[in-house]
């Protein structure tokens, strides 16, 4: 007798557990196949939130609240995390590069699939096919947290603190690679700043803003000096020097163009 | 479940009016708390605020808001489009869902049934509220990244880095709550703080609430600062900053999708003032002793109390707006990290340690109120610490690279030779049609 | 147990749906009544009346991704506080489970302290 089978005879899977199951399992597999699939790091970071939240619905379903509220808390930081690391590393439109560049990544990478697969299969066949359930009735008669703490302070103290010590190394980790240990001197103070700016050669003031003085309030108009002379140094570097045609120079309807 | 069986009991016709109403209340009270900021700051700066539409001006935001639905809805061309709709969706629905376990009043007759006044309630109520929360800060995160501007991805780094830095702190002061009152679920937070503690000080004995706004001030003061973090409010705007960010994470947005993130910062700062209420403030119950008015926890009253509770925080976040500037950001991250935490961490472990020496059914309050008064001294001392050298005057005067010309200090500035100012002529500018397309700015 | 533990959570299920359908049905009304004139000027990124030039991306600060790092840490840390903070009071528990919270809050200062005297937690 299957743990499947065992709990379909049994009657103890109700009408909207099985209706949730099945609209939520999809979810959870599709993001995880999209979350490999998807091109742009940021889509990845999300399908994976997506598949989480559906892993996290599903413990609630199976009388596990506290785990199931502490998966959607702890993983929508995690992902943050990851999030903000594609943000700080990647472009917005960067996309997968296809190139190679570590040798026989491939190779590994089926080897190691199929020995997780092997894994997980060995450990899902062992899990339905032997194990009988008895529910969580019993764990849950006082309540689902305190049961959870009831174990958690007791019988698996050890894991418990060993968690901490795993944590902490992790962060310190994060932090040695991700900090550049700065001195107080080590960055110029106030004064410093201000001697370098009234250095000689150096002019102190504001520059001169685009198309001040000039015939076109363009970006790329440079500003007039007092005598008449283009001042190169009131346009950004990054936009080029031109002489706008009438056409450019005139207003932009944001209007949708009814009015022209 | 222990203590929650009256919940999950409602008919179904029961659950929708329920949620139903949850809507309209929220939805009324943003409308009315986007009236009661903009008259209070008016207030407070002296001047009248709304008064045109409807009586008091009352009907300006419901106006506004209409009118803002109507607007033409862009799109800018580097904009994610699916992520770039998702995100005020994902806003709103997070902020709606946090109220669904915040109880308005204890149980009613509601047409015959009766039924407590709160949606549903979970044996880990409040946690729903802390991943709502965490979930909606996806929603301010992506539409800055999805909008394609730099000022919108600016505004939703601060935003991430704010929230989950403040989200910390909120979450620990929670555990003292947690801690007194031995459990998750709201109703029961509430019910805990039932009664007052009867107090023997100097002498003279009085009555004091069970409040754990007063019991536990040290977590009230630090969820009251964390939570101004979490929902992005002035002094701790800094997501959406306009004087550096034009709008932050909302720059690009116009028309409902702006309209729908407007409306989930509103539901989140009335969300966590119902927390605030909740968890600390007695939820429903008279804000004056039992004996008093033996009725006033009964029937339809409380919800009067819960709503007065949650408008008088409301104000707190209005006065707060009205008052303060806005943090710096490496001194917001220093307030978070260096303060709020570490101070939180001690608390719990003084608490704790209380309730160790002193375990036994009856706790004493006096024991935690006053290490908790003498807790709170240290951190204000700590706090007001004169942290800053003073300013001392340079015994020579500093010449810097071979001495700047500056004026001497007893300049006498000559008359101005120009006895007549000139005036110039301008010639009429040729003025462009439609000046507001670009971005509807936040007004207040 | 059982069948109202179920109604509590489709209950909240239930206001989800509702809220998605509300934004949805928003977003259909708004899509009918709206003036739409799209031009090319209005769907450019705004720059404060510039015109845009690059993507709008840039150079990130590493340092909002330490914060997401400890973020990570002290949720896990609080989500242990959280069933510890709701048995200290019962039979069983108290002295024992404040000393194995205090071991493991304090392993996870320790973390905090490094990271303070680290210079890590100074922004600018």
């Amino acid at each position: 007798m299957n743990l499947l089978a065992d709990a379909l005879a049994s009657g103890t899977v109700t009408t909207g557990e099985a209706v949730t199951f099945w609209i939520l399992a999809p979810i959870a597999l599709g993001g995880a196949i999209g979350m490999v699939l998807a091109r742009s790091a940021v889509h990845s970071a999300l399908l994976l939130a997506c598949t989480m939240l559906s892993l996290g619905v599903l413990y609630m379903l199976q009388s596990g609240p506290f785990i199931g509220f502490v998966q959607i808390i702890v993983y929508t930081g995690a992902i943050m995390m990851l999030f903000l690391f594609v943000i700080m590393l990647v472009g917005r439109d960067s996309r997968d590069s296809l190139l190679e560049t570590l040798r026989g990544q491939r190779l590994a990478a089926i080897g190691l699939g199929i020995g997780m697969a092997l894994l997980l299969c060995t450990g899902l066949a062992r899990g339905i096919g032997s194990v009988t359930a008895v529910g969580l009735d019993e764990a849950n008669a006082n309540g689902n947290v305190q049961g959870i703490a009831a174990d958690l302070f007791t019988k698996y103290v050890f894991a418990f603190e060993v968690t901490s010590a795993l944590l902490i190394t992790a962060a310190v980790g994060a932090m040695l690679l991700a900090h550049v240990e700065r001195r107080k001197g080590d960055r110029p103070g106030q004064k410093e700043l201000s001697r370098l700016r009234f250095r000689k050669g150096n002019y102190p003031g504001p520059k001169a803003g685009p198309g001040v003085f000039a015939t076109s309030d363009s970006v790329a108009t440079p500003a007039l000096l007092p005598d008449g002379t283009e001042s190169e140094r009131s346009i950004s570097p990054v936009v080029p020097v031109r002489e706008l045609t009438p056409a450019e120079a005139a207003p932009k309807g944001t209007d949708g163009g009814k009015r022209k | 479940m222990n203590g929650l069986e009256s919940f999950g009991q409602d008919p179904w016709w029961l659950v929708g009016l329920k949620a139903l109403a949850i809507f309209v209340i929220l939805v009324l009270l943003t409308l009315f708390s986007i009236w009661y900021e903009r008259k209070v700051v008016a207030w407070m700066q002296v001047r009248p605020g709304p008064n045109r539409n409807g009586p008091f001006g009352l009907l300006q935001s419901l106006a506004d808001g209409l009118k803002l639905a109507f607007k033409e809805d862009l799109v800018p061309k580097a904009a994610d489009k699916i992520v770039f709709l998702l995100a005020p969706m994902i806003s709103t629905v997070c902020a709606f869902t946090a109220f669904a376990v915040i109880p308005f009043g204890p149980v009613v007759s509601v047409f015959g049934v009766e039924t407590p006044l709160q949606l549903t309630d979970l044996p880990v109520a409040v946690l729903l509220v802390l991943a709502t929360s965490a979930l909606g800060v996806y929603g301010i995160v992506l539409g800055g990244w999805s909008s394609g501007s730099t000022y919108s991805l600016l505004g939703s780094l601060r935003a991430a880095a704010q929230v989950i830095s403040y989200e910390i702190a909120m979450g620990l002061s929670i555990v003292a709550v947690f801690l007194t009152a031995g459990s998750l679920s709201t109703s029961q937070i509430v019910a805990a703080q039932q009664g007052g503690q009867e107090v023997t000080l100097f002498g003279t004995s009085f009555t004091i609430p069970g409040w754990y706004a007063l019991l536990l001030l040290p977590s009230f003061i630090v969820f009251a600062i964390s939570v101004v973090g979490e929902t992005n409010r002035a002094p701790f705007d800094l997501p959406e900053a306009e004087s550096e960010l034009v709008g932050g994470f909302h720059t690009e947005y116009s028309s409902l999708k702006f309209a729908l993130f407007f409306l989930a910062e509103y539901i989140n700062m009335v969300t966590v003032s119902a927390m605030a209420t909740t968890l600390f403030l007695g939820g429903w119950q008279a804000p004056f002793p039992a004996s008093w008015w033996p009725g006033a926890n009964e029937g339809w009253w409380p919800v009067l109390w819960f709503f007065l509770k949650v408008l008088i925080l409301l104000f707190g976040f209005v006065w707060l707006r009205g008052t303060l500037p806005r943090f710096r950001y490496d001194q917001f991250m220093r307030l978070g990290w260096k303060v709020l935490v570490p101070a939180n961490l001690l608390w719990i472990v003084v608490l704790a340690a209380v309730r160790a020496g002193t375990q036994q059914p009856e706790w004493s309050a006096q024991w935690v109120g006053m290490i908790g008064g003498a807790f709170l001294l240290v951190l204000l001392v700590i706090w007001f610490w004169p942290g800053r050298k003073k300013y001392e005057q340079a015994t020579e005067p500093d010449t810097g690279l071979g001495g700047f010309p500056v004026p001497p200090l007893d300049l006498q500035v000559p008359p101005s030779p120009r006895v007549k100012r000139l005036t110039a002529e301008r010639e009429p500018v040729s003025v462009s049609a439609g000046d507001d397309a670009t971005a509807e700015g936040k007004e207040g | 147990m059982g069948t109202t533990y179920l109604a509590s959570y489709s209950t909240l299920g239930f206001l989800l749906v509702l809220g998605v359908l509300v934004s949805i049905a928003a977003f259909a009304a708004n899509r009918l009544l709206r003036t739409q004139a799209p031009s090319p000027a209005k769907q450019t990124t705004y720059e404060c009346g510039l015109d845009p030039v690059g993507d709008g991306w840039a150079q990130m600060q590493i340092r909002y991704y330490v914060y997401a790092f400890l973020y990570a840490l002290f949720a896990v840390e609080s989500v242990f506080l959280f069933p510890w903070a709701v048995v200290y009071d019962r039979p069983g528990f108290g002295v024992t489970a404040a000393a194995e919270m205090g071991v493991f809050v304090a392993v996870l200062a320790l973390g905090l302290a490094y990271a303070w005297r680290k210079g890590v937690l100074r922004w600018l």
